[in-house]
């Protein structure tokens, strides 16, 4: 494993392709350059990092569901923490901190675009592997350091973070302010830059390598969407992850060292008047959002692009509007950069700037409901193969519309004087950015499985495995809605102390059993993932009938990708159930014979008689396209 | 058990083979109609024993109907044992035994259903013909989804709908924001349920069938322009509609002048209103004035007077004990033995956490920045008194007669505005009956205009006695955060006028500034200023 066969021409290639490459255990396993074992070691942090902060929430949702009740084994679990079987309210902060700080970092965005962005931007643009392969393992291991720091505050004397996974200051900044803000929080913001270094490692690979290390033939607009959507994700870190960076260090100045950025006018309990002045809290929130909404889509914009390539593969169909979806992708990644404010309406900030913001953040709705219809026309007519992959993007989509619906609530100033920090905001965040990115992992590693280690998951586990944690997690967000519309704030401890919240008791409940469900059912994944790797059904070269030419290489991983030369790509990767050909799929790396760069399929019956007639009028076409999609005419 | 299972059957090779010749005979003697009513049989004998469990534990004698009524759903009755059981012990117990009994049932399907996958699986093995096609399955489930989903959601509509606050808002602006509610619930609402259905409808319609082939068809620019535009036009209007609500509400009596103004004040955990008193103006307050007699940090001049004498004094002690640590360091040690000689474990551990915080320098540290603070504090203090401009500013007299409370009283159909201040971290003060919200940041003052349009007492009328309007903390801020709430009361102008009436304004003329021995700031800087005690401590 060296650099100099990555650079290597092809004959060169070829010699060593006769024999395997005997690398140590340490190098082929643990420090290794090779951007598939990277993958893999992203992909399964992710997962025992998942796992990690499912249970912290199901904990808390315990506490939640029954706070008058105590249970043995917490105690035994948590120790102090849990005195008499109760979770401690310091600890409940705790855990609601460390679940949002590990689900948003550590699981959607190193575990999701980390694992997939490293799988597949070299085996999907042809090339040999990343730009930089010592940069990769670099991010992989200031990943892997973070999220030991970020755990090992879970041993801190005075418990993690836990001022909410915002950490907002003064509240995190005063070491007495609470517990969790004393070595948690240092702790925290530690790991949190170790992680933005492995961000920004890994980013700059990603897009060096999607512009500069493309096969012969790979032009950018017959990069399949993922690509696509990575080369954005990436950029999107990119730009806005420093920031993040900055006011990390500004939180640890104001900590440690004295000065006042976020710090002014405090009286604090029990120590007196603080010196510091001329600081703004607000400051804090602005450099937060700043990261904080285009994280949003670095989360979501990768399970867009899985779910784009998944459904296009299952429905063996073109996804419709590549063009579009690219544009879409493309506003959505621009306007993120506009919108941070949104989360900021009641702060405070000047009531003129909510309203800039309010138009900025409903605008993105319209790429995104474009998307939307797009994902909608592409199952229209197609001839659709449940995998469990495809399961998974369907259920992406819905989730994205429940969630994208709310946010026109929330996104809009006036409404969100009322839900703002309400279970109404809990609801929306978790099903259109928490569940929808969730589901967009599970169908990238259900369908790139077979990629990644030979072999098969089993189907039936992973649609039972799909079914109960689509229905459990509409189950447990979606009675969230009518809880923040009542006036439920979000991270209470206990409700029971407020008379009016006690007809949510049952709902309570109900979410929390629902929860616990959703528990149970990633145990399936869990057998059906590690079972599979170990005695998995062999895979085959290309199990799914796919057109991306990482299915065009053998099953075995070889250093390199490919043996020989890398292949050369002809066409767009949609390009399914052609009319002129007999497979209903057509690999981008198979030579055609002599045909035109920019295959239009002659009209069928159907598209005929919708198509744009110059004399038609647009409303009739219009209603006329309606009607097919209902087939409410004939063709 | 399962595992345990094929384990067996996987060591047994000649069970293996009776069991799976058993099976395959069974399975090809049974044509489609027999294994239907063979699956039948199953579902009604599981049904049968769940319902005789169910009806066995259910004791009828015990079981209070009254209890279980049309506003109290039967689902999770068992919850309700804040109220209910409290009176009817005995439904506890039932209920509980209707919980295990559901546990089980769901056990026993789990084990039936695996079981069914794992014959049907054994049997596509060895007949070599997929007994179940999935697909064809979960095509059936989308569908199933669809319709169980969207009677779900139509069910949570009515039912949770009626415990949603939206509709009776008990503000002015309140109601304008429940319309643009509404607008946007209508809207999101029919959106919502097309593209469900078309989205789980055409799965369900266009599953895989052999020897079809997908519609090829890429694009249509025209229909992709047309769902480009009308989500844009819809927005719009949205978006319109949203920035009138929003400019009437928070631009509402932007000078102040139509509205009383009461200042609500927070702090880790609690909050408090000041009113002005009878000159009808908020006194000056300055977070540097806090003390403990002064909690909102009133400009009131004797009090911020004594209060220097006190920060002084506190130098002094601080000053002291610097110069002690030695000593008291050697007491402690001194503690620790004896604590030791009675084997008294917490105390050791107690004590043996100072001897630490002090030998390791903490301590020290503390003390030097609480010096430092403090000094900072009175340098401040005096800063403001010296320069007569500001001091005017800081000194009006209007502090006295203002009045300060627990609760918070409001006028009906009278223009309110809030002046928000944060003592210590960022708070949220949430009125949600009144559709108001605002953050209280620390060193920014924040406000917000409104008008109260219900009473307390027809807001009681309304949704039952117990009701009460509360004005809750919205920002995590730390321990008690969940239990961080006032009560608003809101009534009319006499009421509001005579509770006023009864409460004590915030400073009664005082006698005269206690004198308390006062030292120079200076002379206990220079006692600091020497790293003596540092040095002590280092050669212990």
């Amino acid at each position: 494993m060296s650099t100099e066969t990555l650079t290597a021409t092809h004959t060169h290639h070829d010699e060593h392709a006769h024999h395997e490459h005997h690398e140590s255990f340490i190098r082929k396993y643990v420090f290794s350059m090779d951007h598939k074992m990277i993958s893999k070691q992203f992909l399964i942090t992710g997962i025992i990092m998942g796992c990690l902060g499912m249970i912290m929430s199901l904990l808390f949702r315990m506490q939640l569901a029954w706070p008058e009740e105590s249970f043995g084994f917490l105690e035994t679990l948590l120790g102090r923490w849990a005195k008499g079987g109760k979770i401690d309210p310091n600890y409940y902060m705790a855990l609601v901190t460390i679940h949002g700080t590990i689900m948003v970092f550590y699981v959607l965005t190193a575990g999701l675009s980390g694992t997939f962005s490293n799988l597949l931007i070299p085996l999907q643009c042809g090339s040999r592997d990343m730009a930089s392969p010592f940069l990769n393992m670099l991010s992989y291991w200031f990943f892997f350091t973070s999220s030991i720091v970020l755990l090992s505050s879970f041993f801190a004397e005075t418990g993690p973070a836990s001022s909410g996974w915002t950490v907002y200051p003064p509240l995190s900044a005063l070491q007495k302010a609470m517990p969790g803000s004393g070595l948690g929080t240092t702790l925290w913001l530690v790991a949190i830059i170790l992680f933005i270094v492995s961000a920004l490692l890994g980013g700059i690979n990603y897009i060096v390598t999607v512009l500069n290390m493309r096969t012969k033939g790979m032009s950018m607009n017959r990069l399949p969407l993922t690509i696509w959507a990575f080369l954005l994700t990436a950029c999107l870190g990119l730009l806005s992850f420093p920031v993040l960076l900055g006011a990390g260090l500004f939180l640890i100045f104001d900590r440690s060292f004295g000065t006042s950025f976020y710090l002014s006018d405090i009286y604090l309990n029990g120590i007196g008047a603080l010196t510091n002045s001329g600081g703004s809290p607000v400051m804090y929130q602005h450099l937060f959002w700043f990261l904080g909404h285009p994280e949003v889509y670095i989360i979501i914009l990768p399970a867009f692009g899985i779910t784009s390539e998944v459904i296009a593969t299952n429905a063996r169909k073109p996804i419709f509007g590549y063009s579009a979806m690219v544009i879409s992708l493309l506003s959505i990644a621009v306007l993120s950069f506009l919108v941070w404010g949104h989360h900021m309406f009641i702060t405070g900030m000047n009531p003129f700037l909510g309203t800039l913001f309010m138009y900025v953040t409903l605008i993105i709705a319209v790429p995104s409901a474009v998307k939307t219809f797009n994902y909608l026309a592409t199952l229209w007519k197609g001839n659709i193969r449940f995998t469990p992959a495809m399961l998974f993007a369907i259920g992406l989509v819905s989730f994205f519309i429940s969630g994208g619906l709310t946010g026109i609530y929330l996104g809009n100033a006036a409404l969100d004087i009322q839900m703002h920090d309400s279970y109404f905001v809990v609801a929306h965040f978790h099903l259109v950015m928490g569940s929808a990115a969730i589901f967009g992992m599970f169908s990238g590693i259900y369908h790139w499985f077979p990629k990644m280690f030979g072999k098969m998951m089993n189907n039936t586990l992973g649609s039972i495995h799909f079914w109960m944690t689509f229905a459990s997690a509409y189950m447990v967000f979606f009675p969230m809605h009518f809880m923040g519309l009542a006036g439920v704030p979000r991270r209470y401890y206990q409700f029971s102390l407020i008379p009016e919240f006690g007809i949510w008791v049952n709902v309570n409940i109900f979410i929390t059993v629902s929860a616990l469900m959703g528990g149970t059912a990633q145990l399936l994944f869990l057998y059906n993932f590690f079972y599979s790797i170990f005695k998995g059904k062999p895979a085959t070269e290309n199990p799914w009938g796919s057109n991306t030419i990482e299915w065009s290489t053998t099953v075995k991983h070889v250093h390199g990708n490919w043996h020989g030369p890398t292949p050369t790509v002809y066409r767009g990767p949609h390009e399914y159930s052609r009319p002129d050909r007999e497979l209903d799929y057509f690999p981008q790396h198979e030579p055609g014979n002599g045909e035109p760069v920019h295959y239009e399929a002659p009209e069928t019956e159907v598209q005929k008689s919708y198509s744009t007639d110059s004399h038609d009028k647009p409303s009739k076409v219009f209603f006329s396209s309606f009607a097919h999609l209902f087939q409410l005419r004939k063709a | 058990m399962l595992i345990f299972f094929l384990q067996f059957i996987k060591n047994n090779n000649k069970f293996a083979h009776n069991l799976k010749k058993a099976i395959s005979s069974f399975i090809t003697r049974m044509n489609t109609t027999t294994k239907n009513i063979f699956k039948l049989a199953l579902v009604a004998i599981i049904i049968c024993f769940a319902a005789s469990l169910i009806s066995k534990s259910v004791d009828i004698q015990h079981f209070n109907i009254e209890n279980y009524s049309a506003e109290k759903p039967l689902f999770g009755a068992d919850e309700y044992k804040y109220e209910a059981a409290k009176e009817v012990p005995a439904n506890d117990a039932v209920a509980s035994r209707i919980k295990w009994s559901l546990l089980l049932f769901v056990i026993l399907l789990v084990l039936v259903l695996a079981n069914a996958f794992d014959i049907s699986a054994l049997t596509s093995k060895i007949t070599g013909r997929q007994t179940i096609n999935s697909n064809n399955v979960n095509k059936w489930m989308m569908l199933i989804f669809l319709v169980v989903g969207l009677s779900a959601v139509a069910w949570e509509y009515v039912e949770h709908g009626k415990l949603i606050l939206y509709g009776n808002a008990s503000s002015e602006h309140g109601a304008i924001y429940d319309s643009m509610f509404n607008i946007t619930v209508i809207i999101t609402t029919i959106v919502f349920v097309i593209t469900q259905i078309l989205l789980f409808y055409f799965p369900f319609k266009y599953a895989k069938k052999e020897g079809r082939k997908a519609l090829y068809y890429a694009h249509n620019n025209r229909l992709e322009v047309f769902w480009t535009i009308i989500p844009a036009i819809v927005l719009t209007l949205l978006v319109l509609r949203g920035h009138q609500t929003w400019r009437s509400i928070v631009y509402a009596d932007m000078d102040g002048s139509k509205s009383t103004n009461i200042e609500i004040f927070a702090f880790q955990f609690g909050w408090n209103a000041r009113y002005a008193g009878e000159d009808g103006k908020l006194g000056v307050c300055d977070y540097k004035f806090i003390s403990g007699k002064n909690k909102l940090g009133l400009a009131y001049e004797p009090e911020v007077d004594s209060l220097l004498v006190e920060l002084k004094a506190a130098i002094v002690a601080d000053s002291l004990s610097i110069k002690n640590l030695p000593t008291t360091l050697d007491n402690l040690k001194a503690d620790f033995k004896v604590a030791k000689d009675y084997q008294n474990d917490e105390a050791c551990e107690s004590i043996s956490k100072e001897i630490e915080e002090i030998t390791c320098g903490d301590r020290l540290d503390e003390l030097h920045a609480s010096i430092n603070r403090k000094s900072k504090q009175v340098e401040r203090i005096i800063a403001i008194k010296k320069n007569p401009k500001v001091y005017a500013n800081f000194f009006t007299k209007t502090e006295e007669d203002d009045i300060i409370t627990q609760e918070l009283h409001l006028v009906k159909d009278k223009l309110v505005t809030f002046k928000f201040r944060s003592r210590d971290i960022i708070h949220s003060a949430w009125l949600p009956h009144f559709r108001v919200q605002m953050n209280v940041v620390p060193g920014m003052p924040t406000r917000f205009t409104f008008m109260p349009t219900k009473t307390t007492r027809e807001a009681k009328n309304e949704n039952g006695e117990s009701f009460d309007y509360y004005l809750y903390c919205n920002k995590i801020c730390g321990t008690s955060h969940y239990n961080m709430k006032m009560k608003v009361i809101v009534e009319s102008q006499q009421e509001v006028d005579a509770w006023l009436k009864t409460q004590q304004p915030a400073f009664k003329p005082m006698a005269a500034t206690p004198v308390i021995p006062a030292v120079d700031i200076k002379d206990s800087i220079s006692i600091i200023g020497k790293d003596s005690a540092k040095k002590k401590l280092a050669l212990k």
